[in-house]
């Protein structure tokens, strides 16, 4: 098989949420990290708290906060709470 | 490590049966080679949470092999390497070709303190997390990695970095504002070129040309994005001139004469570098070009302004209205050396009649005299534009903004045709210029002064060999009637003066790669060099210069090869492979406002606003991986990134080799059935050894859908093994007892959550793996004999698994559950045997594809290749002890090999001659 031919065309379509590539959702971790620290300003938020108030899917927002956690811009608050949810809150910064 | 190197096993891969081979024979006394295609040793096991059965912390497991591996003086660990090929030597020994792909990290200088990863700009999926998270284009493999050395992801240089001729990080700063990082976006254009402002509204931006999104909807807009990032720069309060930066003095003196984009470029590039830099200015105002050139309605004086302030921070003086006849006459004034950058400032006449009537002047003139504010006098006058190039549009369109009665312009080219750019001509048209392509001028007519010009059918205007050579229909003819005629028909370099080699077309002679003339101390870029060309080549010209000239001066070799050697450009459909799918997102319009009679000079195209930038940028797709953007760079402590890092091949003569290349999983979405890919909760068993690893993805074991944490959690067993219909009936062996494991720190870790395992049988066979099946059973977990055939999603999320319920008599069966975990198993690795292609024997692989043991039962771990062996999971799936144990089987067999080639050699040698 030649490479050109294993080479699939990319598909563009309209956003159908909870369809979009793991590569593409992980990419926005960029945009999206100023709209969720703007978010969680007003204090601490669960993953669906914070979807609702950015308006993406739940499963974007939890590669976004996990990507945030990881790299040291929000962390959990330790217990979870009746529905079975953490809470993320801004942290400072290392070195920030 | 280069050139040949000598050692007496080649260990390939470096899980826990690489390891142990390597330390084995290590510990024997051989000289061992690990080659290892990730950036840490450690293969799969670091990766897992603890072992079966005995429950101890893998990674606590782990490292101290892997740190044994690296410290040993016996062996020598290459990460983040390649085998490109292995070639008997038709003695029982090998020799291996190997590619070290570059870190761009100083491995020797990096502290493993993880500040660039915390700074970089690009998001990919972690493959260390199993794609739970992300990583950054810099990273650390994991927590424990062994080196625990950053490496930078780089697959090329994004297309738009590319085609920047300035060297303009263009990927570097979409990335900046994508994160908000406007004023280090300045920064890092500024690094290339003072003219951050002018090339953000004036440049042709080859970059949007090339960009890959450009195959999708439509290219970023990545012009307007450093237009956004001057504005924002200028307009921040910053009043004025930047602050003056003292560099300190090296205390030469370079003259730049012109001060056009390849002059001011050039003369920031030796300013930064400790040189007195003069600009030498024939004109009233610098700027070149872009101060006598561009109309303001496409760059206003003032960004000129700012832009050239930046040149000047650095001590730099401007002297203008000072001509230079004899550049090298100015060694006489104490220059060290000089840059000739004097672009092409004079008109290419017609040469039909008429032309010397009163009333025909040039294009270039006509533009400097309009920017510098000069009266033109075209009030209610009927004017004649002539040429089909950018600067006969810019001519046509200020004419236009100077109230003149009509605009007419002639053009040899047909529309298509024209050198000047289609959405040039548009906005020409749109503002009410009207446009005879494909017509020549044949004479001007007039008494004194202009009246008219005769046109005629231009047929043709290359001949065959592509020169210029119009042909007219001579039958075909008009008359227009004009009072100005401005002739835009070409410039040429004014270089007669100047004593150096030039051109036939008077652009000066000079090596295209250093840019230094015939005399050793004059160097030459820009347009009187190339001819007429674009700001952006004419910056990269002035870079290149910049840099010849301090090497120069410092009296090194001027080697072409080093300036901005850059990686390849990374391909595009190599890029666009990496998704499936895309989300339609559309390119932004422009905002140009098109008046049908401007009468003033106020720029067409509006600023861009945050927003539109930032979702301009977020529309970039990170084709290089590594954007080039340089936060690494500015915040590593150890000065340790080396973006010029390149790939190094080496090559070794090896005794034996050991293949341990270990396993694939099997792709869950192999079998669509179970959703993985498409229901959020549905996972794979690595991903919950991540998430219940001590260095997971996440703050504990929680749902990827919504974070929740869950409840009802279900194990199907056997995904992808002893399944014809994936091609697979082998049974993978570790994926009951890792399943029993993870059920067992499950309960540990959700007391209140309950398991369930769907079940074909479970096998447990090993040394306490029976016991430690029935303690699952006997804290709670659920176990189910039943295969399940589908599953579903509900609206919150959870899974109902359409089952066979086979201990109630085979009915059929539905369970909901939060969370699903599909067993999945083990695939050969591949590539394997290719390592030996070219080979006369080739290395023969089983009936599955592992690679194949000449007698697993009597002599495990000896392949068909004499001096070849395999260690670990690259036989058939094994778990952690049984791959520690074959990895000694396999090492005492290439131990057994060297020692007979050892014997064999000494006996050769006694043998008197
Ligand atoms: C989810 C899960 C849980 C598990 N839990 C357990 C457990 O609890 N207990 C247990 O005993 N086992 C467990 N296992 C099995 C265990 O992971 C394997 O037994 C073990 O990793 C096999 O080691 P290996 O060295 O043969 O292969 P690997 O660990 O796969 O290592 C092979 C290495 O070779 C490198 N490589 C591959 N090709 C090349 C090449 N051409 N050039 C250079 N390098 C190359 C790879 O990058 C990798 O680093 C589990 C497996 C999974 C998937
Ligand atoms: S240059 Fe920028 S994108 Fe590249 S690794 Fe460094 S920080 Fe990341
Ligand atoms: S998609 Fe981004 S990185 Fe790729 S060419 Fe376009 S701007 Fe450059």
């Amino acid at each position: 098989m030649t490479q050109a031919t294993e080479t699939r065309r990319p598909v563009i379509r309209d956003a159908v949420p909870g369809r979009r590539d793991v590569r593409e959702v992980v990419r926005d971790e960029q945009v999206m990290r100023r709209r969720i620290l703007e978010v969680l300003a007003g204090g601490p938020m669960t993953v669906p708290e914070i979807a609702a108030a950015v308006e993406r899917p739940t499963h974007e927002v939890m590669f976004w906060v996990m990507g945030l956690r990881k790299y040291g811009w929000v962390a959990e608050i330790k217990e979870v709470d009746d529905d079975g949810y953490y809470r993320y809150q801004v942290v400072e910064r290392e070195g920030s | 490590m280069k050139g040949t190197t000598k050692y007496d096993a080649l260990v390939v891969g470096s899980g826990i049966g690489g390891m142990e081979s390597a330390l084995k024979l290590g510990d024997m006394g051989y000289k061992v080679l690990v080659v290892e295609k990730d950036a840490s040793v450690g293969g799969k096991m670091i990766l897992l949470s603890k072992v079966f059965p005995t429950l101890d912390c893998a990674s606590c497991i782990s490292t101290p092999k892997m740190a044994a591996t690296i410290h040993h003086p016996n062996i020598d660990v290459l990460t983040y390497a390649e085998v490109d090929g292995i070639r008997a030597n038709g003695d029982g020994t090998y020799r291996a070709r190997i590619t070290q792909r570059p870190k761009f990290i100083d491995e020797a200088a990096c502290t493993g303190c993880r500040q660039c990863e915390m700074a970089c700009n690009v998001a990919v999926p972690d493959e260390f997390n199993a794609d739970l998270v992300s990583r950054r284009a810099a990273y650390i493999a994991f927590p424990q990695a062994v080196p625990k050395k950053a490496v930078i992801d780089r697959a090329g240089i994004s297309p738009c970095t590319g085609a920047c001729p300035a060297g303009i990080k263009a990927h570097g700063y979409v990335a900046r504002v994508r994160s908000g990082e406007y004023e280090q976006a300045f920064d890092l254009v500024l690094e290339a070129t003072p003219l951050v402002g002018s090339l953000g509204r004036a440049c042709y931006a080859p970059c949007e040309s090339e960009c890959t999104r450009g195959e999708l909807e439509g290219p970023l807009p990545i012009r307007r994005l450093k237009r956004f990032i001057a504005d924002a720069h200028y307009g921040r309060g910053r009043d004025g001139d930047p602050e003056a930066v003292a560099i300190e003095q090296n205390g030469k003196k370079v003259a730049v004469v012109g001060s056009g984009p390849a002059g001011l470029t050039a003369a920031l590039q030796l300013a930064r570098k400790g040189y007195g830099v003069t600009i030498l200015e024939a004109a009233e105002q610098a700027g070149g070009m872009l101060r006598l050139g561009i109309p303001a309605y496409r760059l206003p004086n003032e960004v000129i302004d700012h832009d050239i302030s930046n040149v000047t921070a650095l001590g730099v003086e401007i002297r203008t209205g000072v001509r230079v006849d004899d550049p090298a006459g100015l060694k006489d004034d104490g220059f060290d050396a000089v840059l000739v950058a004097t672009g092409t400032h004079k008109a290419v006449r017609l040469r039909v009649p008429g032309e010397e009537l009163d009333g025909v002047r040039s294009a270039l003139t006509f533009l400097a005299d309009v920017k510098l504010g000069k009266d033109v006098g075209l009030s209610g006058k009927k004017v004649l534009v002539v040429g089909g190039g950018n600067v006969a549009i810019d001519a046509a369109r200020s004419a236009r903004r100077l109230g003149a009665a009509s605009v007419d312009q002639v053009s040899l080219e047909c529309c298509e045709e024209m050198p000047a750019h289609d959405f040039e001509v548009e906005e020409a048209r749109a503002e009410g210029i009207t446009l005879h392509d494909g017509w020549g001028i044949d004479h001007f007519e007039g008494d004194g002064r202009l009246q008219a010009a005769e046109i005629k059918v231009c047929t043709c205007v290359f001949d065959p060999d592509g020169r210029f050579h119009p042909e007219y229909d001579e039958t075909q003819r008009d008359i227009i009637a004009c009072d100005v005629v401005i002739v835009a028909a070409g410039m040429r370099a004014d270089t007669e003066t100047f004593g150096l080699e030039t051109n036939g077309d008077h652009t000066l002679v000079a090596d295209p790669g250093t840019l230094q003339t015939a005399v050793p101390h004059i160097f030459a870029a820009g347009d009187v060099v190339t001819g007429p060309t674009m700001i952006t080549t004419a910056v990269g010209q002035g870079r290149r210069a910049a840099f010849m000239i301090d090497r120069y001066l410092q009296g090194q070799v001027l080697d072409p090869g080093l300036f901005d050697e850059p990686l390849p450009v990374v391909d595009k459909d190599t890029v666009l492979a990496r998704q499936q799918v895309y989300d339609r997102r559309e390119p932004l319009e422009s905002n140009a406002v098109m008046r049908a009679a401007p009468t003033d000079f106020e720029e067409t195209e509006g600023p861009m606003t945050e927003d539109e930038a930032f979702l301009g940028a977020a529309r970039c797709l990170d084709c290089g991986v590594c954007s080039e953007c340089h936060a690494c760079v500015d915040v590593c402590p150890a000065d340790a990134i080396k973006l010029d890092d390149r790939p190094v091949a080496i090559e070794a003569e090896v005794g034996t080799v050991v293949l341990a290349t270990g396993f694939n999983l099997f792709p869950a979405d192999a079998k669509p059935q179970y959703g993985y890919g498409r229901f959020k909760n549905v996972i794979t068993g690595m991903q919950m050894d991540r998430l219940l690893a001590p260095t997971r993805p996440y703050n504990a074991v929680l749902r990827p859908s919504d974070g929740k944490v869950p409840d009802n959690i279900a194990y199907i067993m056997c995904t992808g093994s002893r399944d014809e219909t994936v091609d697979n009936p082998l049974c993978s062996k570790i994926c009951c007892m890792y399943s029993v494991k993870q059920n067992q720190l499950i309960m540990g870790a959700l007391p209140l959550a309950d398991v369930t395992v769907y079940y074909i049988d479970v096998r447990s066979v090993g040394k306490g793996y029976d016991e430690f099946y029935q303690q699952a059973r006997d804290m709670g977990c659920n176990f189910v004999k039943g295969r399940v055939s589908g599953i579903t999603e509900t609206e919150e999320g959870n899974l109902t698994l359409r089952y066979e319920d086979i201990e109630n008599g085979g009915a059929l069966a539905e369970a909901e559950h939060d969370l699903v975990v599909l067993a999945v198993g083990v695939q050969p690795s591949r590539g394997v045997a290719e390592l030996f292609a070219g080979n006369g024997d080739a290395l023969a692989l089983d009936d599955h594809y592992y690679v194949g043991e000449v007698d697993e039962d009597l002599d495990p771990g000896r392949t068909n290749l004499p001096g070849v062996f395999v260690a670990g999971a690259a036989a058939g799936a094994k778990d952690i002890p049984d791959s520690i144990l074959h990895a000694g089987a396999a090492v005492a067999q290439a131990a057994a090999h060297l020692e007979r080639a050892r014997v064999a050699d000494e006996a050769k040698a006694k043998v008197p001659s």
